[in-house]
């Protein structure tokens, strides 16, 4: 610990401290411009310069840049130093009279314009540094730098055209401090289809806003890191040190006793369906985008807005996008023409847009739906029976010019209707998980037509899958909602806590075992085992039943062509012996 | 490359290459001469030899014959076969080829006669005008490379620092900081690898300073002599010359001396079989003045933007690459070998208390002998402008003189008598500098010559620093006014104001010197400032918007008889009059260009 005294107070300090951080611990304000904690200090804007006497010393020197030393008396407010500053800061005030910190800067040493000649009125750049710095400090990118020499100096891409060693990381225009740096998006707007999520993202980021649990995740495609291996800034900031970017992906191996699957579901992918115009039309958004544009602490607060910062007008929302078709999945999503009902509920109570809700039939099935479904009729919702044929911008007539106009066949009309919209929110079904056939592989869970797990009953076992100690919740088991997946989820639970609770697991006294000395080890049951009950043993060269796994099914008996394979209780001498019985009779 | 074997030869001319006289066609001479001794049959007996910069610049081309030390100036082609003819043939040397002092009447035949030579002490320039700087072997029969072998074989690096440090040798780029000091930082400094670097800086930039430039061509084994004892001293591995690219006869002077010396072993692997390793690279740089800064020179090298970094930490901790770096200037290194060889005590023999040995200054400006000097510390500026460079043109008054180029400042005549060593200088305002002179006479204005250091150091200014960068503009923007008499009473305090914060406030010692001609130009001619700013008078008439043109009608008249030549060279028509009558200017169209008063045979023109 170093001791100095700064405007007549003692302090200790680390080593290496420099004298602002000092300064800053005494609540000492020193001004500064061109520093920032992250980046190396520069001493170019020579506005936070202080007098210090060292040994009998004394000068004026940048408080950013300078160390502090045993037995240093530091001035921060000497006249020597004020007036120096004071001169920096006009000198700069001519040169970048529109930058705001300098203003303000300006205004509280008093100064009201500068005495020199202001060449550019405009001009924001005060030439600190921070952007080239940060291009080579951190990024690592080197993309702009310092060109032409003295009064000439600024900061340019080489040659001032765009730079190919850019990343477009945006670090140059986050470390200027007077915004002389800006950027924008390829077409000067935010884009929201390129990614589920609104606005500009970071390489650090939660998921979704509502994502539980809420924890943020590095995202190595947009990480400077990953792309120039510097940065790593955020491990710098971070007090509790819980960034590490060597980590890496690894497997943990549990031992348990029974597993609940709950795996979900994916919602359907609009682009499939080309009519729709999902992903080519803008204002035409699934429904888990519409969920997170109308969250409160969503990238618009909540509000319902169309890409161009408008409210709109009027909707429509597409029913059955995905499901019960034909050419995409036959069942019913089950949750969708609730969540498109919430929705119009939703748009009618933040905007005075006009709402179209286009169905086959409404499945308002559950406790409570059927009379939200009659509110949502007394609230004025345009209720239009057909499937949608088509979302177009291609308008026919004035009205439907810049409009999204659906083209419907009213069954109940028994005409084709043009309806032109503003946004239009796709009421996108459930599918299964996308690795949900690996999954299935795995853990030996057999999969009904639609895909979903297959439960061993749907009435008596709609828990449970055919391997025990194996349970079904939730979406991957079939579409779904809240209600049902948490009832279920509980059952499951149940199930595997009752198991848990036993201690001992009762095995089905039917099994399949091998005589070890007769077995070959030709393997051909492992191969027709249906629940992956047989393993090979390479010491003994044997194949081995696992009794857990085992069902009893008695395949690998009759295919085992040496005898080895044996069913218990129903050996090939107990069979003989029984067909014996019923032929005396 | 072979060693030649050295014929013996009854007369050498020594035919100075420096860049002053072979822009003043020097290999020409040197062909005529060749051609003409060709045709005498005498060339088994005289052979002719071309030498760095002998320092005589103002009497170029130049020509010493030896044995005897006759010297001969201002060579023309013409003179070659009467010359040959005479000296050479009839042993009868040339009187009307000699140098003749203006105050005197018969000619000085003998080089070390001459007043330019008489007072001047060769340390750093010992070889001058001897040896054939693309032959290393001249160099050697000078005794060079002894002082190496001395080092390698004889001597610790401790005894070496040891004595540099008793020589009191000051680093000769111009802040003075002591070199055996500097040695022993960088000796003790930790490098986690073992890597040291070495510096010669040949980076030099101020207006009117060539002492660098003419050691690198003159004596480029010199440099590298000392920097292979100081390579030794402080265990580094690897060393560079940092020239600018404006010296290619420098940089190849120096290419060859490096192929030279590593083809004698003096540089490479294991030189002179003492396991000692040592290679120099030489650093081409682009000309920004800045780059002599020593932290921007080494950014330069490392391949980034030549701007300055704050110190510390100190080359000398943290140079090339993290590294710690030994950075020194040409004329340092060159003095390094005769301290090792003629040991620290004798050259402390040499100069004042705390200024020991030579120093190399090239005088230039208003002075009858241009040239490159080297004198002892404690020189008194009179006996260098008047005795070694022999006074002013024309017979006019001695005004100033500008030491360290555009960080120095102007020393008046009444200081004439100041002893020349660094404390006196920075005490006068200026400093030592790199070695630059520039002497001013009465026709001289002192805010131009503000105005002109002050335009050079605005434009190398590399902008870095807000002070540096936005101050000297702003002080230009002041000076520039006062010189075309817009300039008010406050402009001094500001102005005042100005070069103080850029003194204190500046990062690096451009900037912090840059208000140095400013300052001095204030405390010792304050007076031209106020004549500007309230009479609007020029008083030496320079600055030429100040300037009022007029014709003194009588002299037109009856001297010109109107010859008219004003009028028709007059680009705005602002002279009235015919041929045969006094002719007038119209104030109100006259744009003060000052045509009018250069092309008036008669002197009618005056200007007030």
């Amino acid at each position: 610990m170093i001791t100095v005294t700064i405007d007549g107070k003692k302090i200790q300090v680390e080593e290496g401290t420099n004298i602002l951080k000092a300064a800053e611990k005494l609540d000492i304000k020193i001004p500064t411009l061109c520093y920032h904690p992250l980046i190396e200090p520069y001493a170019a804007c020579r506005v936070c310069l202080v007098e210090v006497t060292l040994r009998g010393k004394t000068e004026l020197v940048t408080a950013c840049n300078t160390k502090v030393q045993e037995g240093m008396d530091i001035q921060t407010t000497s006249p020597r130093a004020v007036q120096s500053r004071r001169l920096n800061v006009e000198m700069l005030l001519a040169r970048a009279p529109a930058a705001e910190p300098l203003q303000r800067l300006a205004r509280e040493m008093g100064l009201e314009k500068p005495r020199f000649p202001v060449r550019d009125p405009q001009e924001k750049c005060i030439l600190c540094g921070l952007c080239v710095r940060a291009c080579e400090e951190i990024v690592g990118a080197c993309a702009i730098s310092f060109v032409d020499r003295g009064i000439e100096r600024k900061v340019m891409p080489p040659f001032g055209e765009p730079s190919v060693a850019c990343i477009g990381c945006t670090a140059c225009a986050y470390f200027c401090p007077t915004g002389a740096i800006t950027y924008e998006d390829k077409y000067g707007r935010k884009v929201i289809h390129d990614e589920l999520y609104l606005g500009p993202s970071t390489a650090i980021r939660v998921p979704i806003r509502q994502a539980v649990p809420m924890v943020p995740f590095i995202d190595e495609k947009a990480c400077i890191h990953f792309k120039t291996g510097r940065c790593q800034l955020c491990a710098k900031v971070c007090d509790r040190q819980a960034i590490n970017h060597e980590m890496e992906d690894e497997v943990i191996e549990v031992e348990v006793g029974s597993i609940i699957m709950a795996t979900g579901f994916k919602p359907f992918d609009a682009r499939r369906i080309p009519a729709y115009g999902y992903g080519r039309l803008s204002n035409v958004i699934t429904a888990l985008e519409f969920e997170h544009l109308v969250n409160a602490s969503g990238p618009t607060g909540g509000k319902i807005l169309l890409t161009n910062g408008e409210e709109p007008k009027s909707v429509g929302i597409v029913h059955c996008v995905g499901s019960r078709d034909e050419h995409y999945n036959e069942y019913c999503s089950r949750v969708c023409c609730m969540y498109s009902l919430k929705f119009a509920h939703l748009i009618k109570e933040k905007t005075k847009a006009e709402i179209y809700d286009f169905y086959i039939d409404l499945r308002c099935f559950g406790k409570g739906y059927e009379e939200f479904y009659h509110r949502l009729l007394e609230e004025g919702t345009k209720f239009i029976r057909g499937r949608v044929a088509e979302i177009t911008d291609l308008a026919l007539t004035k009205e439907e010019e810049g409009k999204l106009i659906i083209r419907v066949e009213d069954t109940l009309l028994g005409v084709v209707r043009r309806i032109p919209v503003d946004m239009v929110i796709l009421a996108t079904g459930l599918e299964p998980s996308v690795d949900h056939n690996q999954i299935a592989k795995i853990f030996n869970i057999s999969c009904s037509q639609d895909m979903f797990f297959l439960e061993r009953h749907p009435k008596l076992a709609p828990v449970s899958s055919f391997s025990d100690g194996i349970f079904l919740a939730g979406c991957c088991q079939g579409p779904k909602d809240i209600p049902d997946s948490v009832a279920q989820a509980g059952a499951a639970a149940a199930e595997a806590l009752a198991l848990a609770d036993k201690g001992v697991f009762a095995l089905e006294p039917v099994t399949a075992e091998i005589n070890e000395e007769l077995c070959s080890g030709c393997q051909i049951c492992i191969g027709l085992c249906p629940f992956k009950a047989i393993t090979y043993d390479r010491e003994k060269d044997i194949s081995v039943v696992n009794d857990a796994l085992c069902k009893g099914c008695g395949t690998c008996v009759a295919a085992c062509p040496s005898g080895a394979a044996q069913q218990r209780h129903f050996r090939d001498r107990q069979i003989m012996a029984e067909i014996e019985g019923l032929l005396i009779l | 490359m072979a060693v030649e074997k050295e014929k013996l030869y009854r007369v050498h001319l020594m035919v100075c290459a420096g860049t002053g006289c072979v822009s003043n066609h020097a290999f020409e001479i040197k062909e005529a001469l060749e051609k003409e001794i060709k045709r005498r049959g005498l060339e088994k007996e005289v052979k002719v030899v071309t030498t760095g910069c002998n320092g005589f610049c103002e009497r170029g081309p130049l020509m010493v014959v030896q044995p005897g030390n006759i010297f001969y100036q201002m060579l023309t082609v013409k003179d070659i076969p009467y010359l040959v003819e005479e000296h050479l043939l009839k042993g009868r040397p040339v009187k009307k080829l000699m140098y003749q002092p203006p105050e005197e009447k018969t000619p000085v035949p003998v080089l070390s006669e001459i007043n330019f030579f008489k007072k001047q002490v060769l340390v750093a320039l010992r070889n001058r005008g001897l040896i054939d700087p693309e032959k290393i072997e001249d160099y050697i029969a000078r005794d060079g490379y002894k002082a190496l072998v001395k080092a390698l074989t004889q001597m610790t690096p401790e005894e070496i620092i040891h004595e540099v440090t008793i020589s009191g040798l000051r680093g000769r780029g111009g802040a003075g900081f002591p070199t055996g000091l500097k040695w022993q930082l960088v000796r003790n400094a930790i490098s986690p690898d073992n890597e040291k670097y070495l510096v010669c800086n040949g980076d030099e930039g101020d207006p009117g300073a060539f002492m660098d430039r003419s050691i690198l061509e003159a004596d480029p084994h010199s440099v590298i002599e000392g920097m292979l004892i100081g390579a030794k001293a402080i265990g580094a591995t690897q060393g560079f010359i940092y020239v600018r690219n404006e010296y290619p006869l420098a940089v190849k002077r120096i290419l060859i001396a490096l192929d030279q010396a590593r083809y004698y072993g003096l540089l490479g692997h294991d030189i002179l079989g003492t396991g000692f390793d040592f290679d120099i690279r030489v650093v081409r740089g682009a000309g920004a003045f800045v780059c002599g800064e020593e932290t921007a020179l080494l950014a330069s090298i490392e391949g980034r933007l030549g701007e300055p970094r704050p110190r510390p930490p100190y080359p000398a901790e943290k140079g090339l690459w993290g590294k710690p770096t030994c950075i020194n200037n040409v004329e340092t290194w060159a003095n390094i070998p005769v301290i090792i060889d003629r040991g620290g005590k004798w050259f402390a023999s040499i100069g004042t208390a705390t200024s020991k040995g030579t120093k190399v200054f090239s005088i230039v400006g208003k002075i009858n002998n241009t040239g490159l000097v080297e004198v002892p510390m404690g020189i008194t500026l009179r006996e260098i402008i008047y005795d070694i460079g022999g006074g002013i043109p024309g017979g006019k008054k001695f005004k100033a003189v500008q030491t360290g180029g555009p960080s120095g400042g102007c020393i008046p005549a009444e200081l004439i008598n100041l002893p020349i060593d660094y404390e006196s200088l920075t005490a006068a305002g200026s400093m030592m500098g790199s070695g630059g002179m520039v002497v001013m006479d009465e026709d001289t204005c002192m805010v131009d010559v503000a105005r002109y250091f002050l335009s050079f150091t605005q434009d190398e200014s590399c902008g870095k620093c807000t002070p540096c960068r936005e101050g000297t503009k702003a002080m230009l923007d002041i000076l520039t006014r006062i010189t075309e008499g817009k300039g008010t009473e406050e402009d001094l305090g500001l102005l005042e104001e100005l070069a103080d914060t850029i003194k204190e406030a500046s990062l690096c010692g451009l900037g912090k010197t840059a208000p140095n001609p400013v300052l001095t130009t204030l405390r010792y001619f304050r007076d031209e400032y106020i004549a500007h700013i309230q009479d609007k008078k020029c008083p030496a008439h320079v600055c030429r918007s100040l300037n009022v043109y007029k014709i003194d009608p009588q002299i037109c008249f009856e001297k010109g008889h109107g010859c008219d030549v004003c009028r028709r060279n007059c680009a705005t028509d602002a002279i009235i009059g015919s041929k045969g009558e006094a002719h007038k200017i119209d104030q109100t169209k006259c744009i003060k260009c000052g045509v009018c008063f250069d092309v008036c045979h008669f002197g009618a023109v005056k200007v007030e």
